[in-house]
């Protein structure tokens, strides 16, 4: 009977662990493992070439090329998907006090849809040629810039289609936080007279700091993995790998270039950057729950 | 004077919601027009001969009724399997004590924090010595847990007093019972809403799928959906926005249905 007691939690973690264990715990230390070795995903030999992949990632141009393109999307991706739907939670909190509920409604549902069918609407809708866009920028006499040609500007659009895809849900996430702080803490403000900038920058943001660190967390995690789908659909990388960042290269040297060990080295990177942001979650985020 | 001021607050709340809404409303109203008209009035909302032309012209082309059903029997299958996992493990955070629970509790957690390239290559090569390409089962297999669901579930699991199951464990009423007769009736809120969402998420996914699912057989819609828009020679996006109004349906009538539930998860998914 005791020790059964002691047997039976972890037999109702046993799915979970199981199928970590074999697609992810296993996966990784794989992955680890395939980085110091030279293959091509189906040779029977794998060469063992030490941290050759790993210096490959820093020194060979077109990986250090995808490297500030990565940051380039991460800035992006924290103005458009942090920054942006934090001020609006701002706005739909504080400063306006009807129909908070149906712009809830209205931002999310962008949210229900795939992101290929996100890349298909915004490859037409800013198609250089014959788009929407295109239309009304030659009526008023410009020129919409071909920016499936331009690196940068094809990752300035590949963000703005991961951005309509998950605005609304971080702006509700942010919202919920906003709206779990104790109303008379806001109330108090309100009878003091204190400017609302004031009472947002000096109690709202900081009272607001754990929900806020996991957003921004998640909007690098995820949005660096969201915006792979209209890379792969619109770009494929291109042009010449300049809309290409560290996980769309992953895939491309695993799955199209056949270079198994320099995607594994790519992906331990990845990894050890991701691990930083957890460790800031944890301390920042998981820190004030009761598991820890 | 002061709601002059608060008209001006929703300009760029409206604006938003246009942005969000619009694209979609064009691309079904485009869905009803030729090719043509398409070109040359891009920016009517309605047609002016409407036209279901590009539904059959879909129908022949592609089997829709099996890549509706491929796409719904994955996502049935992931939802069931990482609503079955997600409830037990949040069962086991919530109402035992063990060793090391904080610090599997925070594994599970840090599981979110892998990227899926981390993990491709060897599960692709797991599904390939499995014989699962090409079937949607290969697909679903890696993906039958999440850290999300178990961390939503045993917020949920938090708001059951324990002094009910204090009482419940002193009258020696087994855990599969309690399990079974109690927390799963009171949580069925939150499995809908956690369920909705996870079906959502696997009927949209992308990128896994496109490893596996090379053969046109075995494809899922967004799968379908790449074909048209990377096809030669541009693309037919009439076509394209048929295909792709019929992907956007049934996600739509989820969240007409458990809109409530929907947000509410995704609430409380955020709150630490």
């Amino acid at each position: 009977m005791h020790s059964n007691k002691k047997i039976l939690p972890f037999l109702y973690l046993l799915p979970t662990g199981l199928l970590l264990t074999i697609f992810m715990i296993i996966p990784i230390i794989y992955t680890f493992y395939l980085s110091f070795f030279d293959w091509n995903l189906i040779a029977p030999t794998k060469d063992f070439v030490g941290m050759r992949n790993y210096v490959e990632v820093f020194t060979d141009p077109v990986n250090q090329k995808v490297l500030i393109n990565t940051f380039f999307y991460i800035i992006l991706l924290l103005i458009l998907n942090f920054v942006i739907p934090y001020i609006i939670s701002l706005i739909v909190k504080f400063f306006i006090k009807k129909m908070q509920g149906a712009y809830k409604i209205v931002f999310f549902i962008p949210s229900l849809f795939s992101l290929v069918v996100g890349a298909m609407i915004f490859s037409w809708i800013l198609n250089p040629v014959s788009g929407p866009v295109a239309f009304l920028f030659r009526e008023s006499g410009f020129v919409l810039p071909n920016w499936t040609n331009s690196g940068a500007l094809a990752i300035v659009v590949l963000c703005l289609i991961t951005n309509w895809k998950v605005f609304g849900y971080n702006f509700i996430l942010l919202l919920t936080g906003l709206g779990s702080i104790p109303k008379n803490i806001i109330d108090a403000t309100t009878i003091d007279r204190i400017p609302k900038w004031r009472m947002i920058w000096n109690i709202i943001l900081p009272m607001n700091k754990s929900i806020a660190i996991y957003v921004l967390i998640l909007t690098i995690v995820q949005g660096l993995q969201y915006v792979f789908t209209p890379t792969n659909v619109i770009t494929t990388g291109g042009p010449y790998y300049g809309s290409s960042n560290v996980l769309y290269h992953t895939y491309l040297n695993a799955f199209v270039l056949y270079k198994t060990g320099n995607a594994s080295a790519l992906a331990i990177t990845t990894f050890l950057i991701f691990l930083v942001l957890l460790y800031l979650e944890i301390k920042f985020v998981e820190g004030r729950s009761k598991y820890e | 004077m002061n709601s002059k001021k608060n008209v001006l607050w929703h300009l760029p709340l409206i604006i938003i919601g246009l942005v969000a809404l619009l694209p979609v409303v064009f691309m079904i109203s485009n869905s009803f027009k030729t090719l043509q008209e398409s070109y040359q009035s891009i920016l009517n909302l309605i047609p002016t001969k409407p036209t279901i032309d590009n539904y059959t012209t879909l129908n022949h082309q592609v089997n829709l009724i099996r890549l509706i059903w491929n796409t719904f029997f994955m996502a049935t299958i992931v939802t069931l399997g990482k609503l079955l996992t997600g409830l037990l493990a949040a069962y086991a955070f919530r109402y035992f004590q063990f060793k090391h629970k904080s610090f599997i509790y925070l594994l599970f957690v840090a599981t979110i924090f892998v990227p899926f390239t981390i993990v491709m290559i060897p599960n692709y090569l797991v599904i390939a010595k499995l014989n699962l390409l090409n079937s949607v089962i290969g697909v679903a297999l890696p993906q039958l847990c999440d850290a999300t669901g178990i961390m939503i579930f045993l917020k949920t699991m938090e708001k059951i007093p324990s002094s009910l199951f204090d009482s419940l464990k002193i009258d020696d009423i087994p855990n599969r019972r309690i399990f079974f007769n109690i927390v799963l009736p009171i949580l069925r809120p939150s499995i809908i809403s956690v369920g909705a969402m996870f079906f959502i998420n696997s009927w949209n996914e992308y990128v896994w799928p496109t490893l596996i699912l090379k053969d046109k057989g075995s494809f899922t819609l967004p799968l379908a959906l790449q074909n048209y828009i990377s096809s030669e020679g541009g693309t037919n996006f009439p076509l394209a926005m048929a295909l792709s109004s019929i992907m956007i349906v049934l996600p739509l009538i989820i969240y007409l249905i458990f809109q409530r539930y929907i947000l509410n998860s995704i609430s409380n998914s955020g709150l630490k």
